[in-house]
């Protein structure tokens, strides 16, 4: 492997500990540029956590987080969406009462110009950033098949609906890595099919970096280059999807108590 | 096509401007006609379309629930009127303490007093807001009620600087239809252009999700004091003019009380909608005023009733209670009333009612 610096996102032994509990330990992981990754694991395996350490919700007990080489361990979620790192939630946390166009705009917010002042007396800096905000929130919409209830409730959108919002608003804030926290749950085999093509689509058209969680394996398993297996907090596993196909562990993992048994 | 769009706006901006020629005329018809307790309801109803405005902003739209008003209105309310009072009268009024220099002897114009009041209370604003990153819902209420108590607190005992319990008297009547109007413009503006921006947008993401707006580069610490210290000013402002309005102001009159007034409006109107708030400041100071023959003794029917202090108030409640049951949004919810809801009425209206018939 090359110098540190090639990668995207590093995670370095991240460790998280909710009181007695270690949720995440040693947590590593190394994901280059334009890479589509998988994380993956049981229900309660510490997957949401460390998208919650890599986004700035928690600190992280132990460890640190790199961005393009840049440490960006324990920033406000702000400041790391503002450097470049985007999310979605799994139990989906839109702005329920905006349109779906303003969730889109909000994602925009950040990488706003115009001052406070500017906006409230509408110089013209401010309009043309408004009037350009909304025509790339309108264009991403089309993209990812939206463009048609714009002016909705974002709480009055179907399921499969509000996720693809998620993903829109993610795109508005212009990251370089997006992090997207099962995707495609709740959704029937046809919409996950859609969506993985959709993933694909954004990656090559944003240049993004993507990583990815999931639960069931055999929904990444054709679209991730490499994955992470993660298991009671701790990688139990990491490689390409067929590697990761045969691996002993991983097979024990998901048949004794994993994924497979609780379903 | 840019040809038309500014024939356009020129045709928006000339109606405009009639319109408000035409608003000024009347201000001017009603200041130099009415009888003077008219006068002073609509310049009550314009000063508390503002501060609920305020309110509105801060609890409704930026979702940060705030107990606070009262404190603020009171930091403008004597803001302006240590700077408008003429000296020989600060010298009659503080007669136990003195006034400390320099406020004992200088005397500002209306508009530069109304000013530093609004700056004042932004500034105290920023003081009450900066904790709510920390705080949310009924701990930030009772954070910011307690604000508000100790502003009083601070006002009765700061006898040098407020003249304590015995409050100010004398203070300058200068306001009147056409301060308390434009005030009231200016705010329903900066609510119209604040909320419909990319600022206002993020406010109310993070009403709506903490979390999810932080996570979209939000920097809540910035828009929580934004949302404060816009409300605060507001609220300043609104509470100079009210001072200068009844000339005679005292800490007392900034109790939770007044707060819940506000409240009240805003909540009536809809928590996120400015029409309902102008609509309902206005209804509320109007009841208000009305209700009070409540409060006096008369002869109905031949039958004496004596008149029940505090009648008012439970009559309120009663009527709020009505409202919350029937619209949990208040009026509004946080929709607005436009000209093109207007339209949309008509059209349905046409819809229901003339087409059916053919
Ligand atoms: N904020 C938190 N406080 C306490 N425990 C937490 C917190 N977040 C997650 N956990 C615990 O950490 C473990 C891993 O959770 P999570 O990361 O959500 O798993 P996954 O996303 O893989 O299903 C679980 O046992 C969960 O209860
Ligand atoms: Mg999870």
């Amino acid at each position: 492997m090359s110098n540190m610096n090639d990668f995207a996102l590093v995670c370095e032994n991240i460790g998280m500990q909710f009181g007695g509990l270690a949720a995440v330990s040693n947590f590593a992981l190394s994901i280059s540029e334009r890479a589509l990754y998988g994380l993956i694991g049981p229900n309660g395996a510490g997957k949401t956590t460390v998208f919650n350490v890599i986004s700035g919700v928690l600190s992280p007990t132990a460890g640190s987080v790199k961005l393009f080489g840049k440490d960006i361990t324990g920033l406000n979620p702000d400041e790391i969406a503002r450097r470049g790192i985007a999310r979605t939630f799994q139990n989906i946390r839109l702005f329920r009462n905006l349109t779906v166009l303003e969730n889109v705009l909000v994602g925009h917010h950040l990488r706003r110009e115009a001052t406070f002042g500017e906006a409230l007396l509408a110089f013209p800096r401010y309009r043309k950033e408004e009037s350009d905000m909304l025509r790339t929130s309108e264009e991403l919409l089309e993209d990812v098949g939206l463009g048609d209830v714009a002016h909705y409730r974002a709480s009055a959108l179907p399921y499969g609906q509000q996720r693809r919002l998620e993903i829109a608003r993610a795109l508005a804030t212009r990251p370089r890595v997006l992090l997207l926290d099962e995707p495609a749950a709740g959704m029937n085999p046809a919409e996950t099919e859609q969506l993985m093509q959709l993933i694909l689509d954004v990656r090559d058209r944003f240049n993004l970096t993507i990583l990815l969680i999931e639960h069931e394996m055999k929904v990444v398993m054709n679209i991730c280059e490499r994955m992470t297996v993660l298991d009671h907090g701790q990688i139990i596993a990491e490689g390409t999807p067929s590697a990761i196909q045969s691996n002993e562990r991983v097979i024990k993992a998901y048949l004794g108590g994993g994924v497979i048994a609780r379903h | 096509m840019t040809g038309n769009r500014s024939n356009d706006l020129m045709r928006k901006g000339g109606i405009a401007v009639a319109l408000l020629l035409v608003f000024y005329l009347c201000l001017f018809w009603v200041e130099t006609g009415w009888d003077a307790y008219k006068v002073r309801i609509l310049n009550l109803s314009a000063i508390y379309i503002g501060i609920t405005l305020g309110l509105n902003l801060c609890n409704g739209f930026a979702g940060q629930f705030s107990l606070g008003i009262a404190g603020f209105m009171a930091v403008g309310a004597y803001t302006t009127a240590l700077l408008t009072m003429a000296p020989q009268t600060k010298s009659a009024v503080f007669f136990i303490d003195p006034l400390i220099w320099p406020l004992n002897s200088i005397q500002w114009g209306f508009l530069p007093a109304l000013l530093m009041a609004g700056l004042v209370s932004g500034l105290v604003g920023f003081a009450v807001g900066a904790p709510a990153i920390r705080f949310r819902d009924d701990y930030l209420g009772i954070t910011t009620l307690g604000f508000a108590e100790i502003i009083r607190v601070v006002f009765t005992n700061t006898r040098s600087i407020t003249n304590g319990a015995l409050g100010l008297k004398g203070i300058p009547p200068q306001t009147n239809l056409y301060w308390s109007w434009t005030f009231a413009l200016i705010c329903i503006l900066v609510m119209v252009r604040l909320t419909n921006s990319s600022y206002g947008r993020a406010l109310k993401a993070v009403r709506d999700d903490e979390v999810a707006a932080e996570a979209m580069g939000v920097n809540l610490f910035y828009h929580k004091c934004l949302a404060f210290v816009v409300s605060a000013m507001m609220a300043g402002v609104g509470g100079g003019l009210l001072g200068n309005l009844i000339t005679t102001i005292d800490p007392n009159m900034f109790r939770f009380p007044l707060t819940f007034t506000v409240l009240m409006m805003a909540v009536l109107g809809g928590l996120g909608s400015i029409t309902g708030s102008v609509i309902a400041a206005t209804l509320v100071t109007v009841a208000m005023e009305v209700l009070r023959a409540l409060e006096e003794p008369r002869v109905i029917l031949g039958m004496f009733l004596p008149g029940i202090p505090g009648m008012r108030m439970v009559v309120f409640s009663i009527a709020l209670m009505a409202v919350i049951l029937f619209y949990p949004k208040g009026f509004m919810g946080d929709r607005e009333l436009s000209l093109d809801s207007f339209r949309n009425l008509a059209a349905r209206f046409r819809r229901r009612f003339l087409y059916k018939q053919v």
